[in-house]
C-alpha cells in the first residue's frame, strides 16, 4: 500500500467532526513521530494556529517528537508493576538494545508487566518472554451473586454481534425506540438509581434529562473510555468482551437525549480496544442498529471512536471534550456544565463506559431489578478493579455495600500466604489508603466517604505487610505530578513539593514536614480546580493518619537539608 | 473588555441581589463574583487575572466562599447569582492564599524585580507582602526555563520567573490575536514557548509587548527600558496619545529628569485598552538619538552637498520657495506630509498651515497605518 501524503491524510480527516486526534495518530503511524513539516501541514490544514498546535502535542505522553520514538518500547512503571519488576524489565528491554521509556499505568494490572511497542501491548517479565494476547476475562463471581453488566460477558462470542444478540442483545434498543418515548426511557434509568460510574457519582438519569431538556443541537453522547486511573482496568474487559453492550448503552442515551453524533473516547494504551469497537461499530451499522433510521424508526445516530494519547486528565471529562475539539486539555471551568455546554458548546452527556454498559440490562430487566442487586440500601453494582498483592487480581462486579473484606479474602483469596493486608488504595490512587480497622468498611460511597476516602472508578490496589509505604506514596504522588496539566497553582507546584518531600527532601524535622505536608494537602484539596488536584493529597493525608512512625523514620533518615534547587524531576 | 455596568434587573423589574461579606449588593446578569466583589472594593487578590481577557482560573487565589458549596470557588470564573451568599475574606481563605503565596514563591528565583520590567510587574511582590508570605517554606525545584539565546532587542524571556498563570500566552491569542506563544509540557514542567521552541523572531511574534505588560512577575521584561534602569533620577509619567498613527493608543511615557526611559501602555486609553503595537511600545529612543538632526540644513543649489543653517535662513528659503510654486502654479499643487515622529502639537500646526496658510486640503501624515 503506497504511504498517504500529507494531503490525502488532510483530504480524508478534515471535515470530519474531531479530526484533529485522528490525524495526528494516522501521521504518527506513518512516520513513527510527529514532524515539524507534518504538524505545519496540519495546523495550516485545520487552520490551527501552529504555536497552539505544537503546545498541544507536547501535552501528550504518548505523541513523540523524536524520529523513531515511536519505535521506543513503553514500560508501565506503575505502582503494582514497580512491585513486580518493571526496573528489571526496563533493564532487559535498555540490554537489548530498545531503549525503553516509562509510562503510567495502562490498564493491566491482573496481568505481568505491560508494555506498549508500536501500536501493541504485550505482557512479561523479561524482553525475550513478552507476548501480546486478549485481555483475561473477569474471574467468576461466587455462586448466587447476580451481576449487571458481567451478566453475559464470560458467555463464548459474546463481543460478536450474533454472539451479543443471540442472549438478547439490542432487545433495549429495540424495546426503546418501537414502545418507548425517550422521557419513559429516563424514566426507568432514573428510576434504578444508576449513578456515574467512572467515580464521580452524578445520578445518570437526572444527566440524561438535563440534555433531553437542553437548548441547542446536534447533541452529542461521549463513552469516556480514556480509563487513566492507575489499577483501573474494568473499561477495557467491557469493552474488549462485550463491546456491542457500551454502543447499545450510548444508542439508548442517544434516543433518551435527542442527540445525533457519539464518540467513543478511548485511551491511547487500548490499542487492541480501538479494533475492536471499530469492528462492532461497523456490525452494528451493518444491521441497522446504529446510522440513519435506527431499526427502521426515524432515530439516527452516528458513533464515532476517537483515540488520546497518553494524558490522565482527559479522563476529566472537561479536558476529554477540549481535546476532542483539538484544543489544548486543560479542564474546563464549571459551571457551565457538559450537559448544556459540551461538546462544542453544545448539550452533551459524557458517561463512563460501566454506566452505559448498565443501561441496556437495566432497560429489559427493569428498575427495581437493578436496584435490587445491591446489598441494604444501595442501588445496584460496581465493578471492582482489584490488583497488587492478592491472590486472583482481576475485575470483580459487586453488589453495592459488600464489605471489602469480603471481596479481598473470600472473593480474591486475600493476600499472598504468610502476608497481611497493610494498607488497599481506593479510586485507583485518587481515593489515598485505607488501612487497620478501616479496612472495615463496605464497598459503597458514604462507608467509604466516611473515611475520607471514595470508591471512584472502583480500582483497590492491595499492598501486604512487607510494602515500604512511603515508597507507594512516593510512586502513586510522582504519577500525579507527571499528570498534572499544569493550569492551577496548587495542583502544578503542590503534587511537585510533597514528590519531593516523600523522596526526603524538605524540612528535616518532623514537625516542620508534617506541617509543610498538611499545609499542602489542605490548599490542594480546597482550592485545586479539578479532581486530580483536589484528590492527590489524600494519598499524603491517609499516609499521615495511618503510618505516622514510618514518616518519622523517613524524616529522621532522608530528610533534613533544603532540596537542590535545580529543575524537577522529567521522566 | 467586560465593563462593570449599572446593576441590571430581572427582566420584571426586580433588582438582581447577592450577599456579600454579610451586605445585600446588587448585580447585572452576567456579572462574576470577582468583578462584583471588585466594584465594593473587597481587594481579592489574584495573580492570573488582567481584566481585559477570559477569566481563567489558574492562580485560585481568588477563592471565595460561597455557602452551599463544598470547597472555596474561584470568584473570577464563578457567575454572580440571584440570592448567592459569598465571603471574601474568611480567616481559613486568608491562610489558604498565605501558602498558595509561599508556594508561588517557591518555584522562583527572584520575588523582586525591578519595576522597569513591566506594567504589572510587581503584582506577585505585592502579594507576597501582603501576605507575609517570603517565608522560604515549600523550598523544592525551580520551573521554567530561562531562554537567554533569544537575542531580540525588545522582550526579555526569563522563565526562571515565570509562575505560568499563561496571561502572556492568553493576551497574545485574545487581544492581540497573534497565537505566537502557547504551553508546552504540562504539571511542574509547563513552559512557554513559541512553535518548536524557537525564537520570537522565527514566530508570529510582531513584538507588540503586550506579554510584557500583563507579565506580573517581571519573567518578562521590556528590555528597551531595563537598558534604562540606571538612569538617574525619580521616574515620573506623563500620559499622552502614541503619535505613530491614526488610532490614538493612549500611553504613558516614563522620563528620568529630561529623558524618556520607557513607555507603558495606558490601561484605560478609550482606544487602545492597554494595546500597544511594536512602534508605540518601543520606538522612543529616536528623540535622545546623537544622530538626531539638531540644526536646519540647507542643500548648495550648485555643489548639491547640505550645509548647516540658521532657522531664519531656512524658513526664508521654504516659504520663498513655496509662495513660488503656488504663484506658478496654483495653491493645490502643494502637498504636505507630516512625520509620524513629530509630536502632535507640531502636527496639528502643520495641517493648520497647509490648509489654512496655503489653501488646500492636500495633507496627510507618514503612519496613516
Amino acid at each position: 500500500m503506497p504511504t498517504a501524503t500529507n494531503d490525502q491524510l488532510l483530504e480524508r480527516w478534515k471535515d470530519e467532526p474531531a479530526p484533529l486526534l485522528p490525524l495526528l495518530h494516522a501521521l504518527h503511524a506513518r512516520d513513527g513521530h510527529l514532524s515539524e513539516e507534518a504538524l505545519r501541514a496540519v495546523a495550516k490544514g485545520l487552520r490551527i494556529p501552529i504555536a497552539d498546535l505544537f503546545g498541544t502535542v507536547t501535552f501528550y505522553h504518548h505523541f513523540s517528537r523524536e524520529p523513531d520514538g515511536l519505535d521506543r518500547p513503553r514500560v508501565c512503571d506503575g505502582p503494582v508493576c514497580s512491585m513486580r519488576g518493571a526496573e528489571v524489565l526496563m533493564a532487559s528491554l535498555r540490554a537489548a538494545g530498545h531503549g525503553p521509556q516509562p509510562m503510567p499505568c495502562p490498564g493491566r494490572c491482573d496481568q505481568p508487566i505491560p508494555v506498549i511497542h508500536r501500536g501493541t501491548v504485550l505482557t512479561g517479565r523479561t524482553a525475550s518472554t513478552l507476548v501480546s494476547g486478549p485481555s483475561p476475562l473477569p474471574p467468576a463471581p461466587p455462586d448466587g451473586v447476580e451481576e449487571c453488566v458481567f451478566a453475559g460477558i464470560r458467555r463464548p462470542g459474546r463481543a460478536t454481534l450474533e454472539g451479543y444478540r443471540h442472549h438478547g442483545g439490542y432487545d433495549a434498543l429495540e424495546q426503546a425506540v418501537t414502545a418507548m418515548t425517550p422521557g419513559e426511557v429516563i424514566d426507568v434509568i432514573d428510576a434504578s438509581g444508576l449513578a456515574g460510574r467512572g467515580g464521580a457519582g452524578f445520578p445518570t438519569g437526572r444527566k440524561w434529562r438535563a440534555v433531553a431538556e437542553a437548548a441547542g443541537e446536534p447533541k452529542t453522547i461521549v463513552c469516556n473510555a480514556d480509563e487513566g486511573e492507575p489499577g483501573c482496568f474494568k473499561d477495557r474487559v467491557l469493552m474488549d468482551h462485550d463491546p456491542h453492550g457500551t454502543i447499545e448503552g450510548m444508542a439508548l442515551a442517544a434516543y433518551a437525549t435527542g442527540a445525533a453524533r457519539g464518540f467513543i473516547y478511548l485511551r491511547y494504551e487500548y490499542p487492541e480496544t480501538f479494533d475492536i469497537l471499530e469492528g462492532a461499530i461497523a456490525e452494528a451499522e451493518a444491521a441497522g442498529l446504529l446510522g440513519d433510521g435506527i431499526l427502521g424508526t426515524d432515530f439516527s445516530f452516528r458513533l464515532m471512536v476517537r483515540r488520546g494519547a497518553g494524558a490522565y486528565i482527559c479522563g476529566e471529562e472537561t479536558s476529554l471534550l477540549n481535546s476532542l475539539e483539538g484544543k489544548h486539555p486543560f479542564p474546563r471551568n464549571r459551571p457551565p456544565f457538559p450537559v448544556t455546554h459540551g461538546y462544542e458548546n453544545l448539550p452533551t452527556v459524557v458517561n463512563n463506559v460501566e454506566t452505559l454498559a448498565s443501561a441496556p440490562p437495566i432497560l429489559v430487566h427493569g428498575a427495581d431489578w437493578y436496584r435490587g442487586l445491591g446489598l441494604g440500601d444501595h442501588a445496584g453494582t460496581k465493578v471492582i478493579s482489584l490488583s497488587g498483592d492478592i491472590a486472583r487480581p482481576g475485575n470483580y462486579e459487586v453488589p453495592l455495600g459488600l464489605p471489602l473484606r469480603e471481596l479481598l479474602h473470600d472473593w480474591a483469596g486475600g493476600p499472598p500466604p504468610g502476608r497481611t493486608v497493610q494498607a488497599v488504595t481506593m479510586a485507583g490512587l485518587s481515593g489515598g489508603f485505607l488501612a487497620g480497622a478501616d479496612l472495615g468498611v463496605t464497598l459503597d460511597e458514604p462507608s467509604i466517604r466516611s473515611k475520607d476516602s471514595f470508591l471512584g472508578a472502583g480500582g483497590i490496589m492491595v499492598f501486604d505487610d512487607s510494602r515500604d509505604m512511603i515508597g507507594v506514596t512516593r510512586e502513586a504522588m510522582e504519577f500525579f505530578a507527571e499528570e498534572s496539566c499544569g493550569k492551577c497553582f496548587p495542583c502544578r507546584i503542590g503534587t511537585q513539593r510533597l514528590v519531593e518531600r516523600l523522596e526526603g527532601k524538605g524540612p528535616g524535622t518532623v514537625d516542620a514536614w508534617v506541617d509543610e505536608v498538611i499545609d499542602l494537602n489542605e490548599v490542594m484539596k480546597k482550592t485545586s480546580a479539578c479532581g486530580l488536584g483536589q484528590a492527590a493529597p489524600l494519598l499524603t493525608q491517609s499516609l499521615i493518619r495511618y503510618f505516622p512512625d514510618r514518616i518519622r523514620k523517613h524524616v529522621a533518615q532522608g530528610g533534613g537539608g533544603p532540596a537542590p534547587a535545580t529543575k524537577g524531576r522529567r521522566r | 473588555m467586560k465593563r462593570n455596568g449599572t446593576p441590571s434587573t430581572n427582566g420584571k423589574g426586580v433588582r438582581l441581589m447577592m450577599t456579600l461579606d454579610g451586605e445585600k449588593v446588587a448585580f447585572t446578569r452576567g456579572e462574576t463574583i470577582y468583578e462584583v466583589a471588585e466594584r465594593h472594593r473587597k481587594d481579592i487578590p489574584t495573580l492570573c487575572y488582567d481584566p481585559r481577557l477570559e477569566p481563567f482560573g489558574g492562580c485560585r487565589l481568588c477563592v471565595v466562599e460561597l455557602e452551599g458549596a463544598r470547597n472555596p470557588v474561584a470568584s473570577c470564573t464563578t457567575e454572580a447569582r440571584p440570592g448567592m451568599a459569598v465571603r471574601t475574606r474568611t480567616a481559613a481563605l486568608e491562610v489558604q492564599r498565605r501558602i498558595l503565596m509561599e508556594m508561588v514563591a517557591s518555584e522562583n528565583r527572584d520575588t523582586d524585580v525591578d519595576p522597569m520590567h513591566g506594567y504589572a510587574s510587581q503584582e506577585m511582590a505585592e502579594l507576597l507582602d501582603r501576605y507575609d508570605a517570603r517565608t522560604g517554606r515549600f523550598e523544592g525545584a525551580r520551573s521554567g526555563e530561562s531562554r537567554d539565546d533569544d537575542d531580540n532587542p525588545f522582550i526579555k524571556r526569563d522563565y526562571d520567573n515565570c509562575i505560568s498563570c499563561y496571561r502572556c500566552v492568553r493576551v497574545c491569542a485574545e487581544q492581540e490575536g497573534d497565537y505566537a506563544i502557547s504551553i508546552a509540557n504540562r504539571g511542574f514542567h509547563t513552559q512557554i514557548t513559541t512553535e518548536f521552541g524557537g525564537l520570537l523572531k522565527d514566530s508570529a511574534c510582531t513584538f507588540c509587548g503586550q506579554c510584557i505588560q500583563t507579565c506580573p512577575t517581571g519573567a518578562l521584561g521590556d528590555l528597551k527600558a531595563l537598558a534604562n534602569r540606571d538612569v538617574p533620577g525619580e521616574t515620573k509619567k506623563t500620559r499622552t496619545i502614541c503619535p505613530y498613527c491614526g488610532v490614538g493608543c493612549a500611553v504613558d511615557v516614563m522620563t528620568r529628569e529630561e529623558k524618556i526611559v520607557g513607555v507603558l501602555p495606558a490601561m484605560d486609553g478609550p482606544a487602545n485598552e492597554g494595546s500597544l503595537c511594536v512602534k508605540g511600545q518601543f520606538a522612543f529612543d529616536f528623540v535622545g538619538h546623537p544622530e538626531r538632526l539638531s540644526t536646519p540644513f540647507l542643500r548648495d543649489e550648485k555643489s548639491g552637498a547640505l550645509r548647516p543653517a540658521s532657522w531664519d535662513e531656512a524658513l526664508d528659503f521654504a516659504a520663498g520657495k513655496l509662495r513660488k510654486v503656488v504663484k506658478d502654479h496654483g495653491r493645490r499643487a502643494v502637498y504636505g506630509i507630516a512625520s509620524g515622529r513629530a509630536p502632535h502639537e507640531a502636527a496639528y500646526m502643520m495641517q493648520r498651515f497647509i490648509r489654512a496658510g496655503l489653501g488646500t486640503n492636500h495633507i496627510d501624515n507618514c503612519s496613516r497605518a
